[in-house]
């Protein structure tokens, strides 16, 4: 398994590495995440595979885009922002159709699928012999591990390129001393996250559903963008459209309440979210969103009150808009 | 009802004190973000996404209403165009004071009036006497170390009649008290200087971004004998003394320029007849509301933050009541009558 596994300093750096392997035209979800869709830019011509309005990519339409000219596929296992879950194994199967077709034609462009699972390890089970994939990036600061960890997953036979060179350390894929340090705790992170997980899951599927709930009672017209059936339990995108939610995320993190928005906002540097807008969001819908992100540190009763704030930021910023 | 104002809010402390004063004052208040600029340079980072969002954490802070005005076409067109076509022309100009009345008291009055704005404000220290509903009269802050009429003399008296100053009564350190009584955002935010798009790198670069240069000779100027290189004319400005690469004894002072030959003259006297002067020739002159009369005892500033010296004003001439210190033409004389900023001009080579 050591010779499969190349560490790296976090999933942007694996996810550049892998890309660096991309020969022909790259097919990629048009909801990657930045270091994704730049990485894919940068080392071949990108095709954007158009999501569907819950955020699915479907393998049907993964196949019609699948051309001889593409070289490199990459989806990511759950949607950074909506955190939909992917049918991975299905497009899986799509690329592996297409490569047996191109062996039996003689047609020598290799292709390669890539996840990004950074947004899944903590609470689904990676398992890489399920999921049918070639490369696989993961993070170990989004399984609580330390940062500047990643690691890049490489199914025997696929050959990458070097992006760093020097001593020939992992696999003379990646030179430079190892940060031993940092692969070790995230080893334990993963550890400690495979034996926690299933309780985990049901843990914040149900903080979820409440907090859902009395946001919900409060706003009937609230706008729920992630699937609640098909998202990871940790996710949770809404929208108040008409409302300013970068002025939501100011006023909630000023009460101890850290959130995100999509919103074309300072921080962002003025654009707005490309995975709202590739789900077909409005600029009003994009501007009101906000994305909560429930994890371990959670509970009932800071869920409930944050709840509490998020309500009152609203309806404090509804008035404000009406006068 | 309660007037409605529209404050500049650039995402420093002042501006943030001054919104949270005109709130308490019982204004309606609006937080605007005037973005004058935006584009990175190579080496300089421009921190417009930082300010706006700092600006916007104060006004959500505050439950005021929050806006962006994008100015920078005209702001492109009026303050930097005119930047860099002076220091072409060997002037050095002074780019605050375009902003000001250009931008700020300009068209971000323009636009405010029209959002339904009475009044503009902004965090400059200064204090403004209304008049009447068109004019006003421009005083200086209370807070001589801070003051910031030299970068006002330019404005209208009908602007500054729509205008407030909340911070002209108060000193720093006393802004930057009430901000951290406040609790806001930017109270212990480090102060930005001068113009924001240069910002840490400096004018020099910023010029060689938009301007072709060239080396040129440093001549001394009582011996004609060329002493050393520069890196181009634009660069050098009267009285400077550092940055000449001309090293050993006595500092050597610019003492004028051909921008033509590209040659920068030097001298190691202080009391070089081009570094001193008793009387000088404005143009672009501006009243606020009248002009002095040429017998009334006036006085004038010739930087920001200079010493106040007594003088005349007859037609475009200032006679200075001793010889100061000569100004390189571009820069602004502000003439004072007291506490007040009765406008001023540029000051023209002769």
């Amino acid at each position: 398994m050591a010779d499969e596994l190349i560490m790296t300093a976090g999933a942007t750096e694996s996810v550049n590495l892998a890309f660096n392997a991309a020969n022909g035209v790259s097919l990629i979800s048009a909801i990657e995440h930045d270091s994704v869709i730049n990485s894919a830019k940068a080392c071949s011509e990108v095709k954007l595979i158009p999501p569907m309005k819950n955020g699915r990519i479907d393998p049907n339409t993964v196949k019609k885009m699948l051309t001889p000219d593409v070289g490199f596929v990459s989806v990511a296992l759950v949607n950074h922002e909506l955190g939909y879950i992917q049918p991975i194994e299905e497009i899986a199967e799509i690329v592996k159709a297409e490569r047996l077709r191109r062996q039996e034609n003689g047609e020598p462009l290799p292709l390669i699928f890539h996840t990004d699972a950074s947004q899944a390890a903590a609470l689904i089970d990676v398992k890489i012999k399920r999921l049918g994939v070639d490369l696989l990036t993961l993070s170990a600061a989004k399984v609580y591990g330390p940062k500047q960890v990643g690691l890049l997953w490489v199914r025997p036979g696929v050959t990458l390129k070097a992006n760093i060179f020097g001593g020939g350390q992992e696999l003379g894929l990646r030179s430079g001393t190892e940060n031993v340090a940092g692969v070790v705790g995230f080893a334990t992170a993963l550890e400690l996250a495979q034996k926690r997980r299933s309780a985990e899951v049901k843990r914040l599927r149900k903080l979820r559903e409440n907090l859902v709930k009395d946001l919900r009672q409060a706003f009937p017209d609230m706008l729920i963008s992630s699937d609640m059936k098909k998202s990871l339990v940790s996710f949770l995108n809404i929208s108040f459209p008409g409302v300013d939610a970068e002025r939501l995320v100011f006023l909630l993190e000023s009460r101890g309440v850290l959130v995100a928005t999509g919103s074309a906002c300072a921080a962002n540097s003025g654009t707005r979210s490309h995975v709202l807008a590739s789900v077909g969001l409005s600029e009003s819908e994009i501007d009101g969103s906000l994305r909560l992100t429930l994890g371990k540190l959670n509970n009932d009763e800071n869920i409930k009150r944050a709840g509490e704030f998020i309500i009152e930021a609203v309806q404090a910023e509804m008035k404000r808009a009406r006068r | 009802m309660s007037k409605k104002v529209f404050v500049g809010m650039s995402g420093g402390v002042d501006s943030s004190v001054a919104a949270a004063l005109l709130v308490e004052q019982g204004y309606d208040v609006t937080g605007v973000y005037m973005k004058n600029w935006s584009e990175d340079l190579p080496g300089m980072h421009c921190p417009w996404a930082e300010d706006v969002a700092d600006a916007k954490r104060v006004a959500v802070g505050l439950g005021i209403d929050f806006r962006v005005f994008d100015f920078q076409k005209e702001y492109k067109q009026n303050v930097v165009d005119y930047m860099i076509s002076e220091y072409q022309a060997g002037r050095t100009p002074n780019p605050d004071i375009m902003c000001n009345q250009e931008v700020k008291f300009k068209i971000f009055l323009e636009a405010s009036l029209a959002a339904g704005a009475d009044y503009i404000a902004t965090g400059h220290y200064a204090r403004v006497a209304h008049e009447s509903s068109s004019s006003a009269k421009l005083l200086r802050a209370r807070d001589d170390n801070k003051d910031q009429t030299y970068f006002l003399y330019r404005v209208t008296s009908e602007a500054l009649s729509k205008t407030i100053f909340p911070l002209g009564d108060f000193t720093k350190a006393e802004v930057r008290e009430m901000a951290k009584e406040r609790g806001l955002w930017t109270a212990s935010k480090k102060e930005s200087m001068g113009i924001c798009f240069v910002g840490q790198v400096g004018i020099r670069e910023f010029l060689s971004e938009y301007v072709k240069t060239a080396p040129g000779n440093i001549i001394d100027q009582q011996t004609g004998s060329v002493i050393g290189k520069h890196d181009g004319a634009i660069f050098y400005t009267l009285g400077q003394r550092h940055g000449l690469n001309v090293g050993g004894g006595l500092p050597y002072y610019v003492v004028g320029k051909d921008m033509e030959k590209n040659e920068v003259y030097v001298s190691r006297s202080i009391d070089n007849s081009n570094l001193w002067r008793k009387e000088l020739r404005l143009a672009d002159i501006h009243w606020i509301n009248q002009a002095p009369h040429k017998d009334k005892n006036v006085q004038v500033r010739l930087r920001h933050r200079g010493a106040l010296f007594d003088a005349k004003i007859d037609g475009d001439i200032v006679h200075l009541s001793a010889s100061e210190r000569a100004v390189a033409a571009g820069q602004s004389a502000v003439i004072y009558d007291g506490d007040e900023c009765l406008g001023g001009g540029i000051v023209k080579t002769d």
